[in-house]
């Protein structure tokens, strides 16, 4: 008995020795693997947004080409754009509703994250509460040392020769054997571990120097994202600027189209006017030949007027001269009445004279007398008649002259007018002719009008899309502004997960300082745990020859049981809570392990939602592929945005090869942290190993 | 003679005008009448009287009525005529505008003229008579030819 109890003193103090390492060495494992956790969701959470930065960029970059493409190809087929634009109206429908989903799984993955966190605060409660557990089984092992002390000094009074005794020594030597067994594979898995802490260290100062690589990349990548966004805005306003020119442009075309419309309306009214003109010209011209052909003929009525008045005007002199004919006749006549008058008259005074014998003398002289008074009266009434033909005559000669001077002028007048008509015939052929012409252009002018009338329309119809469609790009520009000033967020958020990745990094360093520390302490103690059983095989063999005094220390060895059984018992109390500490520990972790299992559902959700996002997204490039292919021929200040957007491109190309950088740096980094997961695995599994090992020493004892 | 010119107790005179009136002779004194054509003018003749012709074989002065009734002077023509006179022996040609008739007035027809017209005229007209409608003055020769008596005499001589 007093024998057994020896042996079990000597490997209690090893087992006590051994449970303060196994506990700092889960406390490092269990540090080490939330850290190589923190780092692997980190990791994700930057290769996630690593992926959408990408793919941001990747938009951002296909859209800006197409932009730019897009730019240069503007207007032309207006019905086209307005079938685009809807589109784009549905793409970007289905965009927000994508969106809505994502922001939905967000929340959910929000809920899961909290969820993950309660359960991270419950593990580090259970492992709280297993540190304190472990305390007091260090403290109840210390007891039960003290105890194993005091049974220690009563079994040196215990009878040395028994037989059960020695085959118990036996036992305990052989287990003891088995210990050092045990704790040479210790030794040997320290070895491992040292050298695995090791690896772990070189792989985490590589992920260090990594993740260092890649926040410096992540502040060029930020500063990229800066510049490109304000090429961005820099585009957008120049794309406002464009809508506002374009809706200049539409208002212009506008007033242009009711300018053409007038214009056509004058043209017509111009049209009728010229075919009014054209009409009376050609009637000036007939009633101007008309005019011509009457003009000659009173020309030749003026001729023969003449003629007639020349003629009569001979005549009357010629009856002038027959006049003064006959009035020198009359005269004669005259002179012969009178001389009758004047000889009746001294016939008569004869007759007087003669008395009775001349009274029948003086008779034939009294009618003789008459005779030549009646003549004389005859003669004088004609020479009044004569006198007042011939006054007839020299007027009517006078009025010949007069109308021979009118006729002559008339001929003249005539003359005049007949070749003031020629003229006229002539301007007026002139005028049909230019009328014609006139009247020719105006019908061109309208046709020319009405189809600038139409052009203006269709003008107007084009610039009004295109106005719309500018309207849609500037509106499609300012959700990439956004989306661009979501990348910057997203590429803060990159750096400062790079930050926490580092301060992790370095936490684990220090945890992995802090294994390897404590591997070689494992070491230490498990050469040292070798020394001790080396002393206890000693001991065995003093054990043997001291059997003599066990039984002597048999009574103070039963009441020393006793109380070792009870603090035995408070030990598997002890190790029962701890076992329970550990299940519940296990039940967290199982817990934190669904979570994060729901997380990455959540996380795959958001994946496809991003994708469809993404495809959504496709459409909308090439919707605006197709505004921006119509837009092209409309402005040549596209170029300037051309020009800009292949700057940003270039831009974007560094960023996306930063990116890439980053991306690849970033599955290095989970491949570290997997390794490094691997490693911390493996340090729990030979944590769990030795444990083992010391309880099934200690319950091979029992 | 003188019995022959108051046949059937008439008298016959020759009508002739000056100066748009009419005057009468008695035809007894009356020797023939002629055309005036050729008037041969004599020197310091008074104004009345044109000059001499030649009629009948006898020179005779030449008498302008109308200067010496004192109306103007008028150019001679186909009527005007020279009425030769004689009277106490003397012949005198008379120059008037015309002279175509020869009528009979009875002396009831012929009235003394009017007294205001006496004391101008008075000389001459003898008396007023009417033939017909028209007022004619009749002529007293002697009178006329008394203050051309020595003009008569020299012209004669």
């Amino acid at each position: 008995m007093a024998t057994r109890t020896k042996k079990t003193n000597g490997r209690a103090n090893g087992a006590a020795h051994y449970a303060i390492d196994v506990g700092l060495l889960q406390e490092r494992a269990g540090q080490v693997t939330s850290s190589a956790h923190g780092i692997a969701r980190i990791a994700d959470a930057v290769f996630e947004g690593s992926e959408v930065q990408l793919r941001s960029l990747d938009e951002a970059a296909g859209g800006l080409h197409q932009m730019a493409t897009s730019l240069t190809q503007t207007a032309t087929q207006a019905e086209s754009a307005a079938v685009s634009t809807e589109e784009l109206a549905s793409s970007v429908n289905e965009l927000s509703v994508s969106i809505e989903q994502v922001s939905t799984n967000t929340v959910n993955l929000a809920s899961a994250i909290n969820e993950t966190a309660a359960a991270a605060q419950e593990t580090a409660a259970s492992i709280q509460s297993v540190t304190t557990t472990t305390h007091d089984m260090a403290t109840a092992a210390q007891q039960v040392a003290t105890s194993i002390t005091q049974m220690a000094r009563s079994t040196k009074s215990v009878s040395e020769d028994t037989d059960s005794f020695a085959s118990a020594v036996t036992e305990t030597a052989a287990a003891i054997e088995e210990m050092s067994r045990s704790i040479a594979g210790v030794a040997d898995n320290a070895n491992d571990l040292a050298v695995s802490a090791e690896e772990t260290s070189s792989s985490i100062n590589e992920m260090a120097a990594s993740i260092e690589e890649v926040g410096a990349m992540t502040e060029s990548l930020g500063a990229a994202v800066d510049q490109n966004s304000s090429s961005i805005e820099q585009l957008s306003r120049s794309i406002q600027s464009v809508a506002e020119n374009g809706r200049r442009i539409t208002d212009v075309v506008t007033s242009a189209a009711t300018s053409a419309t007038q214009m056509e309306r004058t043209t017509s009214s111009v049209a009728g006017l010229a075919k009014q003109a054209d009409e009376l010209s050609r009637r000036v011209g007939r009633d101007a030949e008309e005019g011509g052909a009457a003009v000659q003929k009173s020309m030749q009525g003026i001729g023969r007027l003449r003629d007639s008045m020349v003629q009569s005007a001979t005549v009357m002199r010629e009856m002038g001269k027959r006049t003064s004919e006959i009035s020198s006749i009359v005269d004669t006549i005259n002179l012969i009445a009178e001389r009758t008058n004047l000889l009746s008259l001294n016939a008569s005074i004869e007759a007087a004279r003669a008395g009775d014998a001349g009274r029948g003398f003086a008779v034939v002289a009294e009618e003789i007398r008459n005779l030549a008074d009646r003549s004389a009266k005859a003669t004088a009434d004609i020479a009044g008649i004569i006198k007042a033909l011939q006054e007839v005559a020299q007027d009517a000669v006078q009025a010949t002259n007069d109308g021979l001077r009118v006729a002559d002028d008339s001929a003249s007048l005539a003359e005049t007018g007949a070749s003031g008509l020629k003229k006229i015939l002539t301007g007026v052929g002139e005028i049909t002719s230019v009328v014609g012409e006139v009247s020719r252009a105006a019908d061109e002018q309208r046709q020319a009008s009405q189809s600038v009338v139409t052009g203006v329309a269709a003008t107007a119809e084009q610039a009004r899309l295109v106005a719309a469609a500018t309207t849609e790009q500037a509106r499609a520009a300012s959700q990439i502004v956004q989306a661009t000033a979501q990348m910057r967020k997203v590429a803060q958020e990159v750096a400062k997960a790079t930050a926490e990745q580092g301060n992790a990094a370095r936490d684990i360093i220090k945890a992995a300082q802090g294994t390897t520390r404590t591997a070689a302490l494992v070491r230490k103690a498990s050469a040292e745990q070798a020394t001790s059983a080396a002393n206890i095989t000693q001991a065995a063999d003093s054990m043997r020859k001291g059997a003599a005094s066990t039984s002597r220390a048999l009574a103070e060895q039963a009441s020393a049981a006793d109380q070792i059984a009870k603090s035995a018992g408070a030990l598997n109390t002890m190790i029962a809570s701890v076992n329970k500490a550990m299940s519940e520990q296990s039940t967290a972790v199982t817990q934190i392990s669904n979570t994060m299992s729901g997380m990455r559902r959540d996380a795959e959700m958001a994946a496809r939602a991003l994708s469809e996002q993404s495809r959504a997204l496709k459409e909308m490039t090439g919707a605006t592929q197709n505004s921006a292919a119509q837009i092209k021929r409309i402005t040549q200040a596209n170029r300037e945005h051309s020009t800009v957007s292949g700057k940003m491109v270039e831009q974007l190309r560094e960023v996306r090869r930063i990116t890439d950088r980053n991306a690849r740096d970033v599955s290095e980094t989970k491949g570290s942290t997997a390794e490094l997961l691997k490693h911390a695995a493996d340090l729990v599994g030979l944590v769990g190993r030795g444990a083992n090992g010391a309880r099934g020493g200690s319950n091979g004892r029992g | 003679m003188s019995a022959s010119h108051t046949v059937q107790g008439l008298e016959t005179y020759i009508l002739f005008t000056v100066a748009g009136t009419t005057y009468a002779l008695p035809s007894r004194d009356v020797r023939h009448m002629e055309m005036l054509e050729g008037v041969t003018r004599v020197p310091n003749a008074p104004p009345f009287v044109d000059g001499v012709v030649f009629s009948r074989g006898q020179v005779v002065p030449v008498v302008n009525l109308r200067v010496r009734f004192g109306f103007e002077r008028a150019p001679y023509d186909l009527r005007t005529r020279l009425i030769v006179v004689q009277s106490a022996g003397r012949v005198i040609g008379l120059v008037v505008d015309s002279a175509r008739e020869f009528v009979n007035i009875p002396p009831t027809a012929i009235q003394p003229p009017h007294e205001a017209l006496a004391g101008m005229s008075g000389r001459y007209v003898e008396g007023v008579a009417s033939v017909g409608e028209r007022l004619i003055l009749t002529l007293d020769l002697s009178r006329i030819l008394k203050f051309a008596e020595n003009l008569s005499m020299d012209l004669s001589s």
